[in-house]
């Protein structure tokens, strides 16, 4: 199973080094310090909240799969150990293509306006005014009204390049021929029934869960396709779905404020904030910032004294590390850290 | 004349049963309360006096799905002065919508949000033409979807002369109706109850000892008679699991629950009503606001909790007044998970003396929602009567509520074992007589199922077209 794959992966990036349920916040997104850093530190970007509704139970699944399989190992206190079974499994995992990080969830949204847009431009072509919009979120539809008036729909000439950029787009994604069809399943029109999640598990012999994985994954890829032809209405769609300013709202204004010029003490002070908060946002923009110059904080030759503690010590466990290195600081290993290869 | 009124709105030449009646004694001024069920054109009856009355009509609907569906059935007939007042409004909206509240032709609302202050204070400075109540057995701590905020209807204040009120439920029984009276403060109504009896619906039972052997049984059935059927399942699981051994025979099948997303459960939907699957496989989520004239079979794989709810489902069987067949099956012991079903989201004892001691220890009873130690639905019935009565008396309350739970099991259960004509009882139920007896009506009256069905027509399968024929087919219709 594709969700096994997955779990398998995460689990060997987190290197032991935290508990099992460390997966199942990753996976759902959420937006706590704690998850937000292991995403930059075990370099996780792409699993971050590609599953947000995943039900707890459907991940202890997964994970009983796993142990069952020999390829895990797990203890009461909930750490685990990837076993030399499963590092032999590693060598032969197929996960597609995934980009949590920047769409969190955000590729709904999308799919949302354009079933709803799909939807009501079938309905036209039908000669239907009228129909049962496929979706009944407000805001959705909403959205949706705005971009039909904006594009001027009732002139039906919609049908005849959103065709063109669709094909266009999917055929040239990295997407396989079963995800280009998933794609479509999931979409409804004036007599053309959507598909379901048990009919396509049943048709392929795929659980439900890995048809979702599946089609999960070929939206990040078809988003990734639009931004690079950049089709004019698929844009429309997709303009505000990928998260681009991807730190959390405290650490954004930190980095805002130290951009300016401002030191570390001084935007603690400003901000009435603990000067290791101030730290933590400063590593998380380390972290997502590629560019972020950090020789301010670490000397070049400190910075590979960590990665190669880490490479002699198999850990990024900042508690072994600072033993071993004892002249830097917390703060300065894991921006060290933030910094590391992959 | 209201024919000629009823082809200049909506197409029609003649009323169905009721209608006339009701509609004649709104425009009269009278309260009424009908019993229709769903599909029979409910929505009419104030439907059509919205536009041969001056001002708008209030349309007081508790379940928001319903509303939402009667809305946008409204709009799909190009009305556009309709709206629907309820939670999902952002504050602006609602704000907007009140200041123009008289624009509109039809207003739903729910009773939670007509309790708001700020929209029950624009309610009672408007005129209206007339006040619905919507699934009124709602209103009813006996019926099965006991809404407390409906029992505050009675406390708003109309604009005088009061305009007449439109009771509408599916199905009700005496003590229900006489709720419904009371509650919503009617005037004497004139009452109009359909003929329950639906003669084209023959009425069938099968009795096991073994729970395991219905599976069987209804695997079997399905393979060799037609469809289009829904099969009506007591759990979310039972659903997956009989639709996946129906698909594994290949068999057309689909499951449909509260446990699907929203687009799964309108994919399946439109399937069936375009006449691609077989069958459905569902618990009592699926039905309301599916209008499938051709259902030619309902099955009960488990046993309804009361008769009411036999009744709503069997009835969505045959509305095309073509020959249709439902069957009940029972094994022994069933009545247990029946009962169980009925009273799995009532208070108990224990929420009361929690619910209290959250209370007194000034922390939020909500708690327990969050917890999940109690239903949402509840939580709302025991919030409601705690702040209406001191627990002792919410307990009797609760105990008594119990127990009719338990007798509407019984009642359902002395149906099935009783060995009379099955149709006669029922129509008895609901306080009526059977107008003409037939033959072969009933499995007591000695029908034969096989005698009823067609055979199945193999060969039938889904058939998904290949995304490129399927973009084209759904941007520029059939090629
Ligand atoms: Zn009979």
């Amino acid at each position: 199973m594709l969700i096994d794959q997955i779990l398998l992966q995460i689990f060997y990036k987190l290197n032991n080094e935290r508990t099992i349920n460390a997966a199942y916040h990753l996976l759902r997104g959420k937006r706590s310090g704690q998850t937000i850093q292991d995403v930059g530190l075990f370099k996780l970007y792409p699993y971050f909240g590609i599953l947000r509704k995943l039900a707890k139970p459907s991940f202890d699944d997964g994970v009983s799969r796993l142990v069952d399989r020999d390829l895990l190992k797990v203890e009461e206190s909930g750490y685990f150990t990837v076993t030399s079974a499963g590092h032999d499994e590693l060598k032969k995992l197929e996960i597609p293509f995934y980009d949590g990080w920047h769409y969190r969830g955000n590729e709904h949204v999308f799919f949302a306006r354009l079933s709803l847009i799909i939807q009501t431009l079938s309905y036209q072509t039908a000669g239907h005014k009228y129909f049962l919009p496929v979706q009944r979120d407000e805001q959705t539809q909403a959205w949706c009204r705005g971009f039909l008036m904006d594009t001027q729909f009732h002139r039906q000439t919609l049908q005849e390049p959103l065709y063109e950029e669709m094909l266009s787009t999917l055929e040239n994604a990295h997407l396989s021929e079963q995800q280009r069809q998933l794609v479509l399943n999931r979409l409804s029109g004036a007599h053309v029934a959507g598909v379901a999640w048990q009919q396509m598990s049943v048709q392929w012999q795929l659980p439900e869960l890995d048809c979702q994985l599946l089609f999960i994954s070929a939206l990040h890829s078809w988003l990734e396709e639009i931004r690079q032809q950049q089709p004019f209405y698929l844009s429309k769609m997709t303009g505000d779905i990928r998260v681009e300013n991807v730190l959390t709202g405290s650490a954004y204004q930190t980095a805002q404020l130290y951009m300016q010029g401002y030191t570390l003490e001084q935007i603690s002070h400003m901000r009435q904030l603990k000067m290791s908060t101030i730290e933590d946002h400063i590593v998380e923009l380390a972290m997502n910032e590629p560019h972020f110059d950090i020789r301010f904080f670490v000397k070049e030759a400190d910075e590979l004294a960590v990665q190669e503690a880490t490479q002699t010590y198999m850990t990024k466990k900042l508690k072994v590390l600072r033993e071993v290195l004892p002249h830097l600081s917390y703060f300065q290993i894991r921006l060290a850290l933030a910094r590391g290869e992959e | 004349m209201l024919e000629s009124m009823l082809k200049q709105h909506f197409g029609y030449d003649t009323f169905r049963p009721g209608q006339k009646e009701i509609i004649s004694s709104l425009l009269e001024g009278k309260d009424c309360i009908a019993l229709l069920p769903t599909g029979m054109g409910k929505s009419l009856c104030y439907q059509l006096p919205g536009y041969l009355l001056p001002h708008p009509v209030l349309v007081i609907s508790p379940l928001l799905s319903l509303m939402q569906d009667q809305v946008d059935q409204l709009k799909m007939r190009g009305e556009k002065r309709v709206i629907a007042l309820n939670s999902f409004l952002s504050m602006r909206e609602k704000q907007d919508v009140l200041s123009f509240l008289s624009h509109y032709r039809f207003i739903f609302t729910s009773p939670e949000m007509l309790m708001q202050p700020q929209v029950r204070h624009a309610i009672e400075q408007m005129t209206f033409s007339l006040i619905v109540a919507d699934e009124a057995h709602c209103i009813s701590q006996w019926g099965f979807d006991f809404r407390p905020d409906y029992l505050r209807i009675g406390e708003i204040q109309w604009k005088k002369p009061r305009p007449p009120v439109l009771a509408l439920t599916a199905t009700a029984t005496g003590s229900v109706v006489q709720d419904i009276v009371q509650y919503l403060k009617m005037d004497a109504p004139y009452r109009f109850i359909h003929d329950v009896n639906r003669s084209n619906i023959k009425l069938a039972k099968v009795m096991f000892a073994q729970k395991e052997e219905k599976i069987t049984w209804l695997l079997e059935h399905v393979s060799a008679t037609a469809g289009p059927g829904i099969v009506y399942c007591s759990s979310r699981k039972k659903c997956e699991e009989i639709s996946l051994k129906m698909l594994e025979r290949g068999i057309v099948a689909a499951s449909y629950h509260g446990g699907k997303d929203a687009e799964d459960r309108q994919f399946i939907q439109q399937q069936f009503l375009q006449g691609e699957l077989e069958w459905i496989v569902a618990t009592n989520a699926f039905g309301m606001g599916v209008h499938k004239e051709n259902v030619r079979q309902v099955i009960h794989e488990s046993m309804p909790a009361n008769i009411s709810n036999y009744m709503q489902e069997v009835g969505r069987a045959g509305r095309d007044g073509q020959q249709a067949l439902a069957i009940l099956l029972y094994a022994d012991g069933d009545e247990h998970f029946a009962h169980y079903i009925a009273t799995e989201d009532l208070p108990k004892q224990h929420h009361v003396e929690q619910f209290v001691y959250y209370i007194e220890t000034g922390q939020q009873p909500e708690q327990m929602l969050q917890n999940a130690e109690i239903s949402e639905t509840g939580f709302r019935v025991l919030s409601y009567w705690l702040q209406q009565e001191p627990p002792s008396a919410v307990k009797q309350r609760l105990t008594k509520m119990m127990q009719e739970k338990d007798t509407e099991v019984g009642r359902m259960l002395a149906l099935i074992l009783q060995e009379h004509c099955m149709r006669e009882r029922l129509v008895q139920y609901f306080g009526q007589n059977l107008s003409l007896q037939e033959g072969a009506c009933c499995t007591n009256c000695g029908l034969r199922i096989k005698d009823f069905l067609l055979e199945r027509q193999q060969g039938k399968t889904v058939n998904v077209e290949d995304w490129r024929k399927r973009l084209r087919k759904l941007l520029f219709g059939a090629p």
